[in-house]
C-alpha cells in the first residue's frame, strides 16, 4: 500500500531532516515509527500529508502504486489517505458538525458514492461518537475549539473512523493523554484496524503500543531507520531508551 | 474632465426639474443645497475623510436623477426579501413603488411612508429634519442629495410606541447612468422601538446616493440594518447622521456586499448621558471592487457607551477601507468606548487600509482601539484540506467563518443572523478568483 523509497527532505531553512527513509506497508498492517526528538518523525508525517514547508529533494513515495508526492494534501485525503494531527487546529466559526460533514461528502464523491443527507450523516455520527465518548454537544462547537487536549486527540481518531481511511498516519496521538484517554484512543484505533487498512503511528513513546500492538516496529534516527524489527523492539527500547540511536537526552 | 465639468451635468439637470409644488422653506433649502455642492464639487483625495477612496468610477460618468421608478416586479425584490417584515417599502430607482410595498397595520402614533407622501401630509416631520442636513459632513453628496432628492423612508414615533414586526426597505436601483437621490428619515420619540431592514440593490450602472436623517429620543431603541448589495457595476453612496437622546440606543448592522464602488458612512452623536452605541458589520469585496466604511462617533455626553467592530474581506484585485473616529468631549466622562478593526487580505493584489482613531478630551474614560490585517490561517486551511476538503472550498468555509463571527455578535434575533450569513453565504457560492 505505502512505499518509501530513499525519500529526502528539507525544511523551510534549508536543513535537511529526512535523509533516505525506506518503508514498506503492506494493508492490513499497523508500523510503529518510533525514534527520539529531532529525528525527523513529524517531518515524515507532514511529508506524506502534504503539509506545507517542506521540499523533498530526493525518493519517492508510491501510494497503492500512484506518486503520493504528486498529489494535492486535499486529495490524498480523498485517495484514502489520513493524519491525525499531533496538534488539531482551532477553527473558531467552522462548526465541526459542518466541517465534517463537508470532508465526507467529499471523500464519498471521489470513491463515487452518493452524498450523505443530513439524517443518514447524524446517524452515522452518533455511532461513531459512542466507540470514543464524545459528547455530541462538542459537534456543535467550532473545529476543535474549547476541546481539551484530549478531546482533540479522540476527534482526531472520530474523525478517522467516519472518514475510513485506507492508510491512517498517526503522529503522536498518544501524547498528552492520561491513561483513561489513551485508552480510549487505543479502543477507537484497535476498531479501525482491518485487512484493507494500514496504520502508522509515529510516537516517542512504548506506551501507546501496549494497547495497540503493532505488526512492525522501526526506528528512525538522524533521518534514516535504523532498526526494523516486531512488537519486541519497542519493549526493547523502553529499556534502553533511544541512547544507542543519537539521543544524548 | 475638469472639477467643473463633472458636476455641470448634476446642476443642469437641477435646473431641468419639472415644477413640483413645494413648500417654500424646501424650496429655498434646495437652492442653497445646490449652490453648496456647485462651491464643493467632488471630494479630493487631498481631504482626509476621502484619501483612500477612488472616486474615478463616479467622475468619469454622469449620473443625472431617474425621472421615475423603472420596471420592476416582486420577482426582482424576492432575493432580498426579509423573511420577517411586517411592513415592507420598495422603492425603485429613487421612488416609491406602492406596488411592491406593504404596510401593515401601525399603532396610533407610528407613521411609516414615503418621504414624497410625508412631504404632502405630514410636511411638519421633515421641516426640522432637513434644516442643515446639507452640510452634514461638509460633504458634496449630502448637498447634491439635499438639492436633488425626490423620494426615500419616514419612519416617525410617537413617545412608548413599539414596533414589534420588523420594517424593511427595499431600494432597488435599475436605471443605468441615472441615480437615486433618497433621502430618509427615523425619528423615534422618547421610550419606542423599532426595526429596521434596508436593503441597497438593483441591476446595471447605476448610482445611489442616500442620506438618512436619525433621531432616537430619551430611552428609545433602534436597530438598524443595511444590507449593501448593489450591482457589482454601480456605485452606491450612504450617508447616515444620527442623534441619541439619554438612555437612547443604536444598534447598527452594516453588511457590505455589492457596488463598483462603495462608500457607507455612518456619523453618530451621543447627545445624552448614558446613550449607547453598537456599529458592527462586515464588507466583502472581490474582482476591481472599492470598498469604505467611515463612522464617526462623537462622544457629548458622560457615560456613553460605544462597541464598535468591523471586519473586511478583500480579494483580487479589490480594495477595502475602514475609517473610524472615536472623539470623547471634555463634559463626556466616563465614556466607554471601544473599536475594532479585523481585516483578511485573500491576495496579493488586493489592498486594505484601515485608520482607527482616537480623539480624547475628557480624563476619566475608558477607550481602545485596535486593527488587523491578515491572510488566511495556513494551518487551518492544511487542516481542511488534509480531510479532503477542495482547497477552493476550505478558502471559502474559512473567509465565511471570518464574516459570520461578526454576524453572530448580534444578539437576540436568530433570523437577522440567518438573513445576513445567508447573504455572506450566497456570496461566496459566487466565488473569487486569487
Amino acid at each position: 500500500m505505502l512505499e518509501i523509497g530513499n525519500l529526502h527532505a528539507r525544511i523551510a531553512d534549508g536543513r535537511e531532516i529526512l535523509k533516505g527513509v525506506d518503508l514498506a506497508v503492506k494493508a492490513g498492517e499497523v508500523h510503529a515509527i518510533m525514534g527520539p526528538n529531532g529525528s525527523g518523525k513529524s517531518t515524515l508525517a507532514g511529508v506524506l500529508s502534504g503539509k506545507p514547508g517542506y521540499e523533498v529533494t530526493e525518493g519517492q513515495v508510491l501510494y497503492e502504486g500512484r506518486d503520493l508526492l504528486a498529489m494535492p494534501a486535499d486529495e490524498r485525503a480523498r485517495a484514502g489517505v489520513f493524519l491525525a494531527f499531533q496538534y488539531p487546529v482551532e477553527i473558531p466559526g467552522v462548526n465541526n458538525m459542518y466541517f465534517l460533514r463537508a470532508a465526507l461528502n467529499a471523500v464519498r464523491k471521489q470513491r463515487g458514492e452518493s452524498e450523505m443527507d443530513a439524517g443518514q450523516f447524524l446517524k452515522a455520527v452518533r455511532a461513531k461518537l459512542k466507540l470514543l465518548e464524545i459528547g455530541e454537544d462538542l459537534l456543535q462547537r467550532g473545529v476543535n475549539v474549547g476541546f481539551s487536549g484530549g478531546e482533540k486527540k479522540r476527534n482526531e481518531i472520530f474523525q478517522m473512523a467516519m472518514l475510513d481511511p485506507k492508510l491512517a498516519i498517526l503522529d503522536e496521538t498518544d501524547s498528552g493523554l492520561d491513561i483513561d484517554a489513551l485508552q480510549m484512543v487505543s479502543r477507537g484505533i484497535n476498531a479501525l484496524r482491518g485487512p484493507d487498512r494500514a496504520i502508522v503511528m509515529i510516537t516517542h513513546y512504548q506506551r501507546l503500543l501496549n494497547y495497540v500492538v503493532p505488526d512492525r516496529v522501526h526506528v528512525l534516527s538522524a533521518g534514516r531507520i535504523v532498526k526494523s524489527g516486531d512488537a519486541a523492539l519497542a519493549r526493547e527500547l523502553e529499556e534502553t531508551g533511544y541512547g544507542a540511536y543519537g539521543d544524548a537526552a | 474632465m475638469s472639477a467643473l465639468a463633472e458636476i455641470q451635468p448634476y446642476v443642469e439637470a437641477f435646473k431641468a426639474r419639472p415644477p413640483v409644488p413645494e413648500p417654500s422653506w424646501l424650496v429655498q433649502r434646495r437652492d442653497g443645497a445646490i449652490r453648496r455642492f456647485s462651491e464643493l464639487g467632488w471630494p479630493t483625495r487631498k481631504q482626509e475623510a476621502w484619501r483612500f477612496t477612488d472616486l474615478r468610477p463616479l467622475q468619469k460618468s454622469s449620473f443625472p436623477p431617474a425621472a421615475a421608478a423603472g420596471d420592476a416586479t416582486e420577482a426582482d425584490v424576492a432575493p432580498w426579501r426579509y423573511p420577517n417584515a411586517a411592513h415592507r417599502i420598495v422603492l425603485v430607482d429613487g421612488a416609491f413603488v406602492p406596488a411592491l410595498s406593504a404596510i401593515g397595520t401601525l399603532p396610533k402614533g407610528a407613521w411609516l411612508a414615503s418621504t414624497s407622501q410625508t412631504l404632502h401630509e405630514r410636511p411638519e416631520l421633515l421641516e426640522p429634519a432637513l434644516r442643515e442636513t446639507d452640510v452634514l459632513g461638509g460633504q458634496a453628496f449630502v448637498s447634491l442629495n439635499a438639492a436633488l432628492f425626490a423620494d426615500g423612508f419616514v419612519l416617525a414615533l410617537e413617545p412608548g410606541i413599539a414596533l414589534d414586526g420588523a420594517i424593511e426597505i427595499v431600494h432597488l436601483g435599475r436605471a443605468a447612468n441615472r441615480s437615486a437621490q433618497l433621502r430618509n428619515l427615523i425619528l423615534l420619540g422618547p421610550n419606542s422601538r423599532a426595526t429596521l431592514i434596508e436593503t441597497y440593490a438593483g441591476a446595471g450602472a447605476y448610482w445611489t446616493n442616500a442620506v438618512g436623517v436619525v433621531g432616537i429620543g430619551i430611552g428609545a431603541v433602534l436597530r438598524h440594518v443595511k444590507l449593501q448589495d448593489e450591482d457589482e457595476a454601480a456605485i452606491h453612496f450612504g450617508h447616515n447622521r444620527i442623534e441619541l437622546g439619554r438612555d437612547a440606543r443604536y444598534e447598527n448592522f452594516t453588511l457590505s456586499l455589492g457596488g463598483r464602488l462603495a462608500r457607507t458612512d455612518i456619523h453618530l452623536k451621543l447627545d445624552g448621558e448614558g446613550a449607547a452605541c453598537g456599529l458592527y458589520g462586515a464588507t466583502l469585496l472581490r474582482d476591481e471592487q472599492e470598498g469604505t466604511i467611515a463612522t464617526v462617533v462623537d462622544h457629548a455626553a458622560p457615560h456613553g457607551t460605544t462597541r464598535e467592530y468591523f471586519k473586511s474581506v478583500a480579494a483580487d484585485r479589490a480594495h477595502g477601507v475602514f475609517l473610524g473616529t472615536i472623539g470623547v468631549r471634555p463634559q463626556a466622562q466616563k465614556t466607554d468606548a471601544n473599536q475594532l478593526s479585523k481585516n483578511l487580505l485573500l491576495s496579493r493584489r488586493a489592498a486594505i487600509d484601515t485608520k482607527p482613531e482616537l480623539e480624547i478630551l475628557a480624563d476619566d474614560v475608558k477607550c481602545s482601539h485596535g486593527a488587523t490585517v491578515g491572510d488566511l490561517d495556513e494551518a487551518a486551511l492544511f487542516y481542511l484540506e488534509s480531510r479532503g476538503i477542495p482547497v477552493a472550498e476550505a478558502r471559502r468555509m474559512l473567509i465565511e467563518a471570518f464574516a459570520t463571527e461578526v454576524i453572530e455578535r448580534i444578539e437576540d434575533d436568530a433570523v437577522l443572523r440567518a438573513h445576513l450569513s445567508r447573504h455572506v453565504a450566497r456570496w461566496l457560492a459566487a466565488g473569487i478568483a486569487r
